[in-house]
């Protein structure tokens, strides 16, 4: 289809060319110039993306070391799935991630957003600062949360020793064991909610200050205005941003490997994430169908919720 | 007025005083977690490496600071080498980016073509597909053209997202077509409607898209992880994270160059910001 | 949408067809280029090939250029040293050394070698996992040919070629032997007024000596020893007596090491894994601290010590006066067994120039390299009476006696072996290694998923 739209287009291109006065239809010099304006991203688009995506879903099936022939193997790679104990345990710690991050990061943003909405002093400033986070840099920033909770030297720890009074061989290993997980969906939410929050406020300025004066004349109180006008006004933003925030952390990776991977940047199975596994499988062991396996799943996971978000808007919308 | 509605005024009043004063604890409290890590660490980049964890007593700025901690760092590692890779990288992507997807929404937008709908399914539809699901392939491919270990390759990596057509679609559908109309009447080109009329109207959107198309740049770690081996073409992130492998006690000098890295990104943002709402608020980003 | 979204699928595969031709185009410049450059490469090598078992070609040979992977090249004194001498004795060849850093060199190397694009001749091997990934990719040439052809005496390097020996053909030869010691902090002990360890010792003398030695006063604590982070510093003790390998499947006799150390960092007679992980601490900023008085390493860190005392970098009032002895052992094992680790070069299979390549590769790994490795204070895998001596003449090298009986080894047990899944094995006993020191696990426990986790690797 794209061949043949192709080829006359080349040929309109001739035509153009050979006599101007006619030939061409005034609809596919129309399409000409659409094309030109299109063609400079979606090359690049298509070699870069849309390529390596088919490429994807072709190399599941495969086996292959990326250097000796490549071999058809059915559904082998996804057979292996299951007994696999690393990616199950990349597999349980990405969901637990997903959703421990996930509300979080939107409620706080939410609220963050809320406040920063208020004629308040300096709100400016307040915005700015609440976006550092997301624009600092994860490899700077992790080093210095490493630091922070440091499990015997960090001032967290320190605090927890001398005000809270928690005895020294009690205090929390942040970046290990059961913990660590909690500390990546803290440190997520830290960093992210400036993000979403300023997604909220595009959102909040779009909700009409009439509603909030109607709601005042009807004796609304803040809550009850928060619950029949902000949240069902915001409601498409908060599936914009639930849709987005999924996604993104079902990417999750440098976080991990930052915060958790230690010296040598390795994950042990309480911390590891799919795309880390992806990565393994891929460049160390060179196993890049089983790796592509692993990626589909991603992939349809994220595909299913995201569907699912969209089922239950269409739902609320009707 | 009769002392009833005043009292009820008052204790109006007073409520919303109350409210207004949790509103601040509450920002301070929030201002202050968003603050402390970037303030410890620049305070860290200008201590010795006994000092960071001194917490009894603890000073945010040390009796000798070490200012030749920023000195330092640019030669325990090739620091400027690095510097200049990213700026290249982010500089060349941001423009690559800015250009194409603009000028490709601009077609989906105003214009009406063939297949204009199954395109632009195909740029949405992998908005929801995660990098990380194609990069093993992705890599495969540039290593047959022979792009592994090339800054060219992180180009043609980010240069052309669909988030961004995406992006700039949504921005360029709020403005009235009747401009554009009226301008074809004119008998102006389309070339020189997307120039003279929706470029500068864009300034929000294109702002929002710098922000983030260069923070993103910037900040890309397994991008370059996979692609760029060698040191002389290493990312700043790279180039951080390799010297924090290497000199793991060095916590002075990994400040210092954490703040380094930081700076780039915070002018840019600091420069763009007041478009910022408005950009994400007109592009349709909040849904 | 059913139809919208088949058409965008076709769309998109035709796209992706076509847009296959582009790239196969794309790709033949490259590939045209790097011919080209492979013709012009070829053609000293004839020379070379009608000249084999010459030492050095004559000087009036053709140039000939040959590309080295190589990593950390500021860091590490003798590549270059290596390359002087070489290019010295022969001068019509040119190395070209490329450095791919050390954090994930074997991962870089392998990308690199797998694709079209390399033109490396010859290439370093950093570790037997990434050497299995290697071979098993074809990548390497092997040398056998080239070894009898050259009338190599394979047992020079005292049996570690056996353990790294792929159905039978030898894809590398090492040049480069490292063992482990222990490293101590001879002030520490004298302030503590605790004799030094010596080079006998149990590991029961060895844990009393650390807990002796260990003041965990806070503010000035002394640690008694140090484990870096790597499962080779505390599992390995348990393949000492010469009846255990990595490669067994069953991991029981790691049990007494761990109780060992993990009882050690309970009391705190070392650091804690999960400190040193949270900050990824260098070992050698660990001992370079001062507070460290007794480390298990690898010998490389010998000429790291002395070069980086003499540089200045590190403080010589904290660790200047120091000292090592061999590795302690189980009870009723003959003292001196140790782990090695051995570094290797490797002729790529895409080389046009193989014979120069491989005259290199047995320099570097011949008498004539091994001396310059020793005068680097580095330990060539050639190791004999002549090494050892020039190592510990070395300025700097400790002056006790000790200290240099320490370097003759009796029993050498690779840390990995060959094996096909040793880079699977390697990964598992590393996350369980992790599991077990983070306490996320018991010991028990951590050893039966090892067990469990490599019998289904070796099940396969």
């Amino acid at each position: 289809m794209k061949e043949k739209r192709k080829t006359t287009n080349a040929g309109n291109g001739q035509k153009t060319a050979a006599g101007k006065k006619g030939g061409l239809s005034r609809q596919a010099k129309r399409d000409l110039v659409a094309y030109s304006f299109i063609a400079p991203n979606f090359i690049g688009f298509a070699v870069f993306t849309l390529v390596p995506i088919i490429f994807a879903f072709a190399l599941a099936f495969m086996d292959w070391d990326g250097s000796n022939a490549i071999r058809f193997v059915g559904l082998a790679n996804f057979i292996k799935l299951p007994q696999d104990t690393f990616f199950k345990a990349a597999f349980k710690n990405t969901i637990i991630y997903v959703i421990g991050t996930v509300p979080l990061t939107m409620i706080a943003s939410l609220a963050l957003a809320i406040v920063l909405n208020q004629k308040i002093k300096a709100r400016g400033f307040f915005r700015t600062v609440a976006f550092f986070p997301y624009v600092a840099s994860l490899v700077a920033i992790t080093a210095v949360w490493g630091m922070i909770f440091h499990p015997s030297k960090g001032p967290v720890n320190y605090l927890l020793l001398t005000v809270f009074g928690v005895p020294q061989n009690e205090l929390p290993k942040w970046f290990s064991g059961s913990l660590v997980l909690f500390t990546l969906i803290l440190f997520s939410v830290w960093k992210y909610m400036g993000y979403y929050m300023v997604i909220y406020l595009a959102g909040l300025q779009g909700i009409s200050a009439e509603l909030y004066e109607a709601g005042s004349l009807d004796g609304a109180n803040t809550w009850q205005k928060f619950k029949y006008i902000t949240w069902p006004q915001l409601r498409s933003t908060t599936f914009f941003v639930v849709v987005m925030l999924t996604i993104n952390c079902f990417k999750v990776y440098d976080i991990a490997v930052m915060l958790a991977g230690g010296g040598d940047g390795k994950l042990s199975t309480s911390a590891t994430v799919l795309v880390y596994y992806i990565y393994q499988n891929a460049f160390n062991y060179w196993d890049l169908g089983y790796s592509s396996a692993i990626a589909m799943v991603l992939f349809v996971l994220v595909l299913i919720i995201t569907l699912i978000q969209f089922r239950y808007e269409k739902k609320l919308e009707s | 007025m009769s002392a009833e509605k005043e009292k009820k005024l008052r204790s109006k009043r007073r409520n919303a005083v109350i409210g207004k004063v949790c509103i601040y604890a509450i920002l301070l409290l929030i201002t202050a977690a968003m603050v402390v890590p970037f303030l410890w660490m620049l305070s860290a980049s200008i201590k010795s490496n006994r000092e960071v964890f001194l917490m009894d007593p603890f000073e945010w700025i040390p009796k000798v600071p070490k200012w030749d901690n920023y000195i330092k760092i640019w030669t325990k590692i090739p620091l400027l080498k690095f510097v200049q890779n990213t700026v290249f990288l982010t500089i060349v992507v941001t423009c690559l980016q800015l250009l194409t997807s603009s000028f490709a929404a601009y077609s989906f937008a105003k214009l009406e073509f063939k297949h204009k709908n199954a395109l632009f399914l195909a740029y949405i539809a992998t908005i929801a597909m995660p990098w990380q699901v194609y990069m093993v392939p992705q890599f495969i491919m540039m290593r047959a053209m022979g792009l592994n270990d090339k800054l060219l390759a992180m180009i043609c990596l980010q240069a052309f997202s669909a988030f961004g057509v995406f992006m700039m679609k949504q921005f360029y559908d709020g403005i009235p077509i009747d401009l554009c109309e009226a301008a074809r009447i004119d008998g102006m080109s389309e070339y020189g409607i997307y120039a003279k009329i929706m470029l500068p109207l864009s300034k929000p959107a294109l702002s929002t898209l710098t922000i983030f198309t260069f923070v993103n740049t910037w900040n890309d770690y397994l991008g370059p992880l996979i692609y760029l081996k060698t040191e002389t073409k290493k990312t700043i992130q790279l180039g951080l994270k390799m010297f924090i492998g290497q000199y793991s006690a060095e916590y002075g000098l990994i400040m210092a160059g954490s703040v380094l890295s930081l700076i780039p990104v915070i002018i840019v943002f600091l420069c763009l910001q007041k478009y910022f709402v408005e950009g994400v608020a007109s592009t349709g980003l909040k849904g | 949408m059913k139809r919208k979204l088949l058409s965008v699928l076709l769309t998109a595969s035709m796209a992706a067809a076509l847009l296959a031709g582009c790239g196969g185009a794309d790709e033949t410049p490259a590939a045209d280029s790097q011919a080209n450059a492979a013709e012009e490469a070829a053609e000293p090598t004839m020379d070379d090939v009608a000249e084999p078992g010459e030492e050095a070609p004559a000087a009036d040979g053709e140039a000939v250029t040959l590309k080295w992977a190589i990593w950390d090249k500021d860091a590490t004194p003798y590549w270059n040293a290596l390359k002087d001498a070489y290019e010295a004795a022969n001068p019509n060849v040119t190395i070209e050394m490329t450095d791919l850093g050390s954090t994930d060199y074997m991962t870089v190397l392998a990308t690199e070698l797998s694709g079209s694009g390399s033109d490396f001749d010859v290439v370093t091997i950093k570790d037997v996992p990434g050497y299995a990934t290697l071979v098993s990719k074809n990548t390497l040439e092997p040398l056998d040919s080239y070894i009898s052809e050259a009338g190599i005496d394979l047992a020079q390097y005292g049996g570690v070629d056996k353990q790294v020996t792929v159905d039978g053909s030898l894809y590398e030869l090492p040049f480069r032997n490292d063992f482990w010691v222990v490293f101590y902090n001879k002030d520490i002990f004298d302030a503590a007024g605790v004799d030094y360890p010596t080079n006998d010792m149990t590991f029961e003398e060895y844990d009393a000596l650390a807990r002796e030695v260990a003041d965990p006063a806070f503010g000035a604590q002394v640690y008694g020893t140090h484990y870096h982070t790597w499962r080779s510093a505390v599992q390995l003790f348990g393949v000492l007596d010469g009846q255990h390998s990595i490669l067994d499947g069953e991991y029981d006799f790691f049990k007494p090491y761990y109780e060992m150390v993990l009882g050690e960092e309970d009391d705190q007679i070392c650091r804690n894994y999960a400190d040193l992980s949270a900050e990824g601490l260098h070992y050698s900023a660990a001992f370079s601290g001062g507070d460290v008085a007794m480390m298990n390493m690898g010998s490389w860190y010998i000429s790291t010590l002395i070069s980086s005392l003499q540089s200045g970098e590190y403080d010589s009032s904290l660790c200047g006066n120091w000292g090592m002895v061999k590795y302690p052992h189980a009870e009723g094992v003959e003292a001196g067994s140790t782990l090695g680790t051995i570094t290797g070069l490797a002729v790529t299979s895409v080389s046009d120039q193989k014979d120069a390549a491989f005259d290199f590769v047995e320099w570097v790994s011949g008498e004539e390299g091994a001396k310059v490795m020793a005068g680097t204070g580095n330990f060539p895998a050639l190791m004999n009476d002549e090494v050892a001596s020039i190592i510990s003449g070395l300025e700097g090298f400790p002056a006790d006696d000790a200290s240099k009986e320490a370097l003759s080894v009796s029993n050498l047990y690779l840390e990995v072996p060959y094996a096909e899944n040793v880079s699977a094995i390697n990964d598992i006993l590393d996350t369980y290694h992790k599991s077990i020191m983070n306490r996320e696990v018991s010991i028990d426990e951590g050893i039966a998923s090892m067990n469990e986790e490599v019998g289904k690797v070796l099940g396969q």
